[in-house]
């Protein structure tokens, strides 16, 4: 009886890491490229969230809501870096992530003057019962969930394994100043980076409200999950976000639900000061950057 | 790019001089580079030869002096911008793109180089993923391969394409670094001590690819320890000592100067 409930917790924080893992890849994707952490990384998720139910409510199809709602927020990445990071591009690493814990509490901001204090609802993405697992049960909506992290993680192998652009940029993070010399400089793909984390975010955001609904406050979770799971798998390794998201999902899920749920983010973040202690460099990072 | 005539004079090094400090590492040289054309420069340790190919490559500016390619000046311009008109260099340790493998090393500077030198490039159609684009871009993408198998081939290193760089040796890494700078269709190539560190059969490679580099029209500078291969390869040489150039002219006949082999006496001249 006792392994059923944990088989059902875990298949619980399957879906939630299948999330962590997409705001991991928004905080891998920029900290290649900028060498920064976004702490406003899961503000894209409540944006993507918020939008798309707002649409959804006005009585617009859900999947034409949430495909909107991915652009809002991926046009929201690339104003973000434009408007605050851009202009402050020399000032110190420290002044920068100070300057994205801004821009969270700014977008929290935001999110609470446009849509209120009340939960937002948004259905799920298709009908049908909860499928059974082993046992277990899942609602439909987290096929849709699994479905995202398979597409985006595929796309961003395909893309970076299997496009010239993809190669350079990998190029441009492994040596800035050579590859630079030939064409290919790290900072014209800042722009790109913080554009893709966004939509990755948002995206999401939007496959998990019909799970949890949608709160103005919901980026504050999501981005700390988010960048736990990415200290866990490495912060320069996409695998490694893809591999964290889950194995803090499935970790605080079954943690909470043996003990009680308001425990699940203090899981979190004892598994965060382990891996600082034990393995600062996370499950699939790189020690030391060779360079 | 190589847009200079050989024969002409490719790259002109005018009075360059570089102090740090109280010291003078590079003393009023001068020389022409020309396309076509392998100029050896040699000199004992600590003659300013690094220092030279770092005023030239546009790292270190010169206290006076200046350096040219065909009409244009390079000092004063960045690193970048000097390698866009077409200077190259490779380094004493080689310098890896590391996560990369051996093919996409190579493909990725060709790649770069299609695109114009920046990225994003200038066209959408470079971002379509090879494979997956349309017909134009995929016939683009088989020739970019082409390319690259054939510079892996002449560096002698095409068995090892798809490696990772990080599992690759020094010598190897060295002969990747070559085909890489070639890759850019280079109008100068500086190279700064390709031999050493490496085997007879690399060695060989990399003496093939710099004559094949000069059949092409590059304006090869080679700073090289190993003098015997050096005078055998080059066309012409320039010897540095403290910082002065002592000597100019064919192999053989600086080889013979009273002042080089001076200047050598306790050094390596074999």
């Amino acid at each position: 009886m006792i392994a059923q409930e944990v088989w059902q917790y875990v298949l619980a924080g399957v879906v939630a890491g299948a999330i962590y893992a997409l705001i991991a890849a928004g905080f891998v994707l920029i900290y290649q490229v900028t060498g920064l952490i976004n702490f406003a990384q899961g503000e894209f998720a409540m944006l993507g969230a918020m939008t798309a139910a707002s649409l959804a409510s006005g009585g617009m199809p859900v999947l034409a809501a949430a495909g909107i709602a991915v652009v809002v927020v991926a046009a929201a990445g690339g104003l973000c870096y434009l408007l605050a990071i851009r202009p402050a591009r020399a000032a110190s690493g420290v002044t920068l992530i100070f300057i994205t814990l801004g821009l969270d509490v700014a977008l929290r901001g935001l999110g609470l003057f446009v849509w209120g204090t009340n939960p937002l609802s948004l259905n799920a993405f298709s009908g049908g019962s909860a499928v059974s697992v082993f046992g277990g049960v899942l609602p439909p909506q987290a096929l849709w969930v699994l479905l995202t992290d398979v597409l985006v993680f595929g796309a961003l192998y395909v893309f970076f394994r299997h496009t010239y652009a993809g190669t350079a940029v990998r190029a441009a993070v492994a040596n800035p100043p050579i590859a630079s010399t030939f064409g290919i400089p790290l900072r014209t793909f800042a722009f790109w980076s913080f554009v893709a984390a966004a939509a990755i975010g948002g995206l999401g955001g939007v496959v998990i409200a019909p799970i949890t609904s949608a709160t103005y406050d919901m980026g504050l979770s999501l981005g700390l999950a988010g960048f736990v799971a990415a200290v866990l798998g490495g912060l320069d390794s996409l695998p490694g976000a893809l591999l964290g998201g889950f194995v803090l999902g499935i970790v605080e899920k079954v943690a909470g639900g043996l003990t009680s749920t308001g425990w699940e983010e203090g899981v979190g973040f004892l598994i965060l000061v382990l891996v600082l202690v034990l393995r600062p460099q996370g499950l699939l990072g790189r020690a030391v950057r060779r360079a | 790019m190589s847009a200079v005539v050989a024969g002409a004079a490719a790259l002109a090094v005018r009075n360059v001089t570089v102090r740090f400090g109280g010291v003078v590492a590079v003393d009023e040289v001068t020389f022409d580079a020309r396309g076509g054309e392998v100029l050896g420069v040699m000199g004992p340790n600590g003659a300013g030869k690094t220092t030279l190919f770092n005023v030239i490559s546009g790292v270190q500016k010169p206290t006076a002096g200046e350096v040219l390619l065909g009409e244009t000046r390079l000092t004063g311009r960045d690193v970048d911008a000097v390698a866009a008109l077409g200077v190259t260099r490779t380094f004493q340790t080689p310098v890896m793109f590391w996560g990369l493998s051996v093919r996409e090393s190579v493909e990725v500077a060709l790649a770069a180089l299609d695109a114009g030198g920046t990225y994003p490039p200038a066209a959408p159609r470079e971002l379509i993923p090879c494979g997956l684009g349309v017909r134009e871009s995929r016939r683009h993408d088989a020739a970019l391969r082409e390319r690259a198998g054939a510079l892996l081939e002449q560096a002698g290193i095409a068995a090892m394409a798809d490696r990772p760089t990080e599992s690759l040796a020094f010598g190897e890494e060295r002969l990747l670094e070559l085909a890489r700078a070639l890759a850019v269709a280079p109008a100068v190539l500086l190279l700064d001590e390709p031999l050493s560190g490496l085997n007879p059969d690399e060695i060989e490679a990399v003496l093939a690819s710099i004559r094949s580099a000069r059949a092409n029209g590059v304006a090869v500078l080679l700073v090289e320890h190993a003098v015997g291969e050096l005078l055998a390869v080059a066309d012409r040489v320039v010897v540095l000592d403290h910082g002065r150039k002592i000597a100019e002219g064919a192999p053989q006949a600086v080889a013979a100067d009273p002042l080089v082999v001076d200047a050598y006496i306790g050094d390596e001249l074999e």
